[in-house]
């Protein structure tokens, strides 16, 4: 698998590190135990498009959102992730 | 009180071993040279002060700092592009330093030393790109990576920061490269084990 960085351009599988989902929204402060329980720990087992956040630790060190589907590894969209250093690749 | 002084040595002066090495008979296919002696300056805009530091950078250097993988060349530095928003300073002789950077660069950046942080390598010879090619998973080739072409990218697992020069005046690419410190002497070592089959010139010079 490669991912297209948005500032690197296209880089092998090891040079990025997958976290998790960008699906979840932290709760607001004072949201019940079950809403926060939601957001921790609970995620779904997607088979299809899912939202993915991925760090290009081996390249420029960007936090990067991908738009990927599980059944075929396709990739459908990469940009930065939101409030992670610069908002946009130079144009 | 005691006073300390504090001697900078070489990341690789254990692992370096001026000569040939590897394959004998040949003309040695890749030569490897270790830069010392650098002055190193990593800027990073503060958050929303990328423009700023576009304009302040442009006239610190006289030429505009990097805002894509490229290494720009001014009259006594290069501009190395590390990330969005954030580039190196490249120089020797103590004319962009912390002290004189600061000046112009800390209100619309960060500034950090990494002049003693990082190993400087210059690579180059008729099989530099070969050498390179078992190492990388990048495209190398001149359309692919013409002069002046930059990346952060990682090599045998290790963060790297590579750029290609000026050609030697025989014409040969050269590919320079800045590896953590601590992580030199590990890639020196994969590097030489590269190029031996090809027959390497390794030095080490204070030029660049």
């Amino acid at each position: 698998m490669r991912i297209v960085c948005p500032f690197c351009g296209e880089r092998e599988l090891g040079e990025f590190t997958y976290l998790g989902d960008a699906k979840p929204v932290r709760p607001a402060a004072g949201a019940s135990e079950d809403e926060v329980f939601d957001y921790v720990y609970l995620r779904d087992n997607v088979a299809g498009e899912t939202s993915e956040y991925w760090y290009h630790g081996g390249g420029c060190r960007s936090w990067l959102k991908v738009a990927r589907n599980t059944l075929t590894h396709e990739i459908s969209s990469v940009e930065p992730a939101a409030g992670a250093g610069a908002r946009q690749p130079a144009k | 009180m005691a006073e300390f002084s504090w001697a900078s040595r070489s990341p690789l002066e254990h692992a370096l071993v001026t000569g040939a090495h590897g394959a004998r008979g040949v003309e040695a296919g890749v030569s490897l040279t270790e830069v010392r002696n650098f002055d190193l300056i990593q800027v990073m805009a503060r958050r929303g002060k990328a423009a700023e530091l576009v304009n302040a950078a442009k006239g610190r250097f006289g030429v505009a700092a990097p805002n894509a993988p490229k290494a720009m060349q001014s009259q006594d530095a290069t501009l190395i592009w590390s990330g969005p928003d954030q580039f190196f300073v490249l120089s020797k002789g103590g004319k962009h330093t912390m002290d004189t950077l600061a000046l112009t660069l800390s209100s619309p950046a960060s500034l950090s030393d990494q002049s003693h942080a990082r190993a400087l390598v210059s690579i180059s010879g008729a099989k530099a790109r070969t050498m390179l090619a078992k190492l990388s998973s990048i495209d190398l080739h001149p359309s692919a990576f013409p002069i002046g072409a930059a990346a952060a990218t990682s090599i045998d697992h290790t963060s790297v920061t590579l750029w290609r020069g000026n050609d030697r005046s025989d014409g040969q690419a050269v590919f320079n490269l800045l590896v953590f410190a601590t992580f030199a002497e590990s890639l020196w070592h994969t590097m030489l084990d590269a190029a031996a089959e090809y027959g390497a010139d390794i030095g080490q010079s204070e030029e660049f």
